[in-house]
């Protein structure tokens, strides 16, 4: 050969890929049904079938470069049409699996949110700092389980009372304060990881189409991609073309807008609540600040708008969930895996919905000695949920988005809606 | 009471070779064929490896010894029912369908003539059309008519009947069951090709442009349903693109979770068939990787040197078709890395070999791989021979016979 190439292969990368799902990556013998059977791949340097010779020769630097790995909704079609059982389509999904382990700093926890074993550990760290707090409290109150009656705008212990979550942890120096900083800590691991990833970016080659006049910017790249790609779910739409893949497209959806609407009735909680305070440091009429507290007053009546909003919210998560779980569930292994990120996710969702919704009955029922508990489980699992996220697969909200709106701006895929 | 006589069932290339080995050593012999014809898949083919010599050459010369040897017995339209007793002492049931048509007859084909109604020919892959009263093609051994009742209605069976001339045509014939005492048992019933229908994602058998190997083959022999024009089978146009698909079906764990050995060599020899009549043709063969075994990487190297014919390393995973029933190949090309959709206006896909008891049960408990063929039976006296026993060309089938009439001799001597 005129220009010799040679390959540096990284055996351990290998071994780390096969690790976290890419076992059956050897059987591939590069026949490329998988790069045209594939709906979403373009045309040019088609994915996944150089992503599998890559990975078969321990090219690490092409891989964990690779902007096609989020480009890829994980249909599984290439997987089910592999005439050897290699799974492409779980090669892929174990590369974003090391992108979630490696892209977001401290890597500690990383490496804890990659396997089963560490879960009791990621566990532990909430379970504790609630547990602390409820004590604390329990010893303020003179019990474990208080019941309550409103005063103003607070509340005092009572005999015949309710049980009012908001009571034994109050928002204003208890929850609203941890979850603030998590919220927002989590925001800046995610601003240095999505640095990272559009950095490893940098080198891919840009696609000049003819005739376009210009290429778009990041930003109106990024519109294009919330519009389609994230509110409308495009890709997973057009990703596959069996009743199981228009259930997952159905179930995603539902449960992402559930998640919306879960988001929305916070916000509204929220800023009703410290807004109310903030009208009062500024000296607004009495009335104005009556009317934006009781916005925001939980408990909420059930007929209340927002509390409305939040149980529709629920029932549509729990549809999405059972759908998404049944059609995991269903799944034939010997063409396509499930690994412990896609359990993970959809089990601390599955805890938050139930014990959100447990809290909200046992609470109507005046159930203390469960209802409190259940709440207790559902402030670990939420703030499991955001602590974790940027190592999390729900971090692809994130990457994913941050990668195809680049892939847009680069000419990999194209703007505006894709035609089926 | 132990006896010396063999059966082969499956009147194949193996089968024949096996039974006139045997005969020729002595040895009385007993051929069950389920077609009305010998020959098996061979006679099909317009020309063979290794030397590309119509199939009428080699079968006639087998046909031949045959005739002139007493030893050997044939039942054509039979099948094996059930298979009991042991080596040296087995009892066969055989049961066999009625032809119609009995030796006084002549092949003048005024039968044929008189028959209207016309169906599917199997022999021809669905290339051609046979009537009720057909020869499946010309050197036809034996050379004999068939009457298929189920063709057609009654009255134009009467008509059939009636226009022979030598009274040849019996309607009545019912099926009939038979013991055969035998000593030993060759098993060559060899393989049948792949059905397009389950290539789901290369048009199912429904593209019509789309062919497999098998129909190319009729396409091409001389006495065949074009005679030989080897021409699109929705306009009759003759195709200036050809691509070839190979492992349509095989080296997939979906399908066939195989190699079929002969099919790249099958598609080269189609390249041929095609310059012959083409020379300005433009051949593209997709390929996961061209597999010439032996002697054969020879040809591959005389039928590449070829400026109009192109080899794209890459599985064909799509097939669709345009207004003029063209049809598109969706391909990646797996050295340059580019997908692309191609128009061909003829597509052969290079479907492989399966063999013919796939999915069925085997009297006698002959055990069978999970793709269905032959992995034993020589310790119960049953010798596997040619395509049963794993996917073959036509010279290596011929050398299994050999084999396997050694050793089914092995297991009557003596006794």
């Amino acid at each position: 050969m005129s220009n010799p190439v040679k390959v540096q292969p990284d055996l351990k990368f290998v071994q780390e890929l096969q690790a976290v799902g890419g076992e059956s990556l050897k059987k591939c013998y590069q026949c490329a049904t998988c790069s045209v059977v594939c709906p979403l791949s373009p045309q040019d340097d088609p994915y996944p079938r150089k992503e599998m010779v890559w990975a078969q020769w321990g090219l690490k630097d092409r891989l964990v470069n690779d902007i096609d790995i989020w480009l890829c909704h994980n249909c599984g079609t290439c997987s089910d049409l592999c005439p050897r059982g290699a799974k492409p389509g779980d090669l892929l999904g174990a590369l974003r699996n090391m992108a979630y382990r490696n892209l977001a700093a401290p890597k500690a926890i990383g490496k804890w949110m990659s396997s089963s074993k560490y879960l009791p550990l990621l566990v532990a760290i909430p379970a504790v700092l609630w547990l602390v707090i409820w004590v604390i409290r329990a010893a303020q109150l003179g019990t474990a389980f208080p019941l309550f009656e409103a005063d103003g705008h607070s509340w005092k212990i009572a005999e015949q009372g309710a049980v009012v979550f908001g009571g034994l942890f109050p928002g204003d120096f208890t929850i609203d304060p941890i979850f603030v900083l998590t919220f927002f800590t989590m925001i800046g691991i995610f601003v240095a990881a999505v640095r990272k990833l559009l950095a490893s970016f940098a080198d891919l080659p840009q696609v000049y189409v003819l005739g376009q006049k210009e290429r778009p910017g990041m930003l109106a790249a990024f519109i294009d991609t919330i519009k389609y790609e994230v509110l409308r779910n495009s890709q997973i739409e057009e990703c596959g073309d069996d009743p199981k893949d228009a259930q997952r497209f159905k179930g995603h959806l539902l449960i992402m807008y559930s998640f919306i609407a879960l988001m929305i009735v916070t916000g509204i909680v929220f800023v009703a609540h410290w807004g109310g305070y903030l009208l009062m440091w500024l000296g607004a009429p009495e009335g104005l600040i009556d009317f934006v507290m009781l916005t925001g007053h939980t408990p909420m009546s059930l007929v209340n708008p927002v509390k409305l909003l939040a149980n529709l919210g629920f029932f549509a998560g729990i549809l999405g969930l059972i759908w998404l779980t049944g059609r995991r569930m269903s799944l034939d292994k010997a063409k396509q895996g499930s690994s412990w990120y896609d359990w993970y996710l959809l089990t601390i969702i599955w805890v938050i919905f139930l014990s959100g919704f447990g809290a909200q009955v046992f609470r109507l029922m005046g159930q203390q000695f469960i209802a409190y508990p259940t709440y207790y489980v559902h402030l670990v699992a939420v703030w499991m949920l955001f602590a974790y996220l940027p190592w999390s697969k729900l971090g692809h909200l994130v990457y994913r988005t941050a990668a195809l709106a680049y892939a847009k701006k680069i000419g990999r895929i194209p703007m505006g809606p894709r035609n089926k | 009471m132990s006896n010396n006589s063999i059966l082969v069932v499956g009147g194949g290339f193996a089968g024949i070779t096996a039974a006139l080995e045997a005969a020729e050593l002595g040895y009385e012999v007993f051929i069950v064929e389920k077609n009305p014809y010998l020959g098996g898949r061979v006679a099909q083919l317009n020309q063979y490896f290794p030397k590309l010599c119509p199939p009428s050459c080699g079968l006639e010369i087998q046909f031949q010894r045959i005739k002139k040897n007493p030893k050997v017995k044939y039942f054509t339209l039979s099948q094996v029912d059930a298979v009991s007793g042991g080596p040296g002492n087995y009892s066969v049931k055989v049961t066999k369908q009625p032809r119609h048509v009995n030796s006084r007859c002549t092949c003048c084909g005024e039968c044929a003539k008189a028959a209207r109604t016309e169906v599917d020919s199997e022999f021809d892959f669905e290339t051609g059309k046979r009537k009720a009263a057909y020869t499946t093609h010309l050197f036809a051994f034996p050379a004999r008519y068939t009457i298929d009742p189920t063709t057609c209605d009654k009255i134009e069976l009467e008509r059939i009947k009636d226009a022979c001339p030598y009274d040849a045509i019996d309607l009545d014939e019912q099926p009939k069951t038979f013991d055969l005492n035998v000593g030993s048992i060759v098993w060559a019933t060899g393989w049948k090709p792949y059905p397009l229908e389950k290539l789901t994602n290369l048009g199912a058998g429904k593209v019509a442009n789309v062919i497999s190997n098998m129909q190319m083959e009729r396409l091409a022999s001389p006495s065949g349903p074009t005679n030989g024009r080897i021409v699109r089978p929705s306009d009759g146009a003759e195709p200036k693109r050809i691509a070839f698909v190979q492992c349509a079906g095989s080296r997939d764990e979906n399908h066939l979770n195989y190699c079929s050995y002969i099919c790249c060599m099958a598609s080269l020899k189609h390249v041929r068939y095609l310059r012959e009549r083409y020379p300005e043709a433009k051949i593209v063969i997709y390929y996961i990787d061209l597999r010439t075994p032996g002697r054969y990487d020879k040809f591959k190297a005389l039928t590449v040197d070829d400026p109009n014919l192109s080899l794209v390393k890459g599985k064909v995973a799509a097939v669709a078709e345009d207004a003029g029933k063209n049809p598109i190949l969706t391909v990646e090309n797996a050295v340059t890395g580019i997908k692309n959709d191609e128009q061909f206006d003829l597509v052969v896909l290079a479907t492989g070999m399966q063999p013919s008891a796939a999915g069925e049960k085997l009297p006698a408990g002959l055990p069978v791989d999970e793709e269905g063929f032959i992995i034993g039976g020589e310790d119960k006296g049953i010798v596997a021979a040619g395509c049963a026993k794993l996917p073959l060309d036509v010279m290596k089938t011929a050398q299994s016979g050999t084999s396997a009439a050694l050793k089914a001799i092995q297991n009557v001597v003596g006794r």
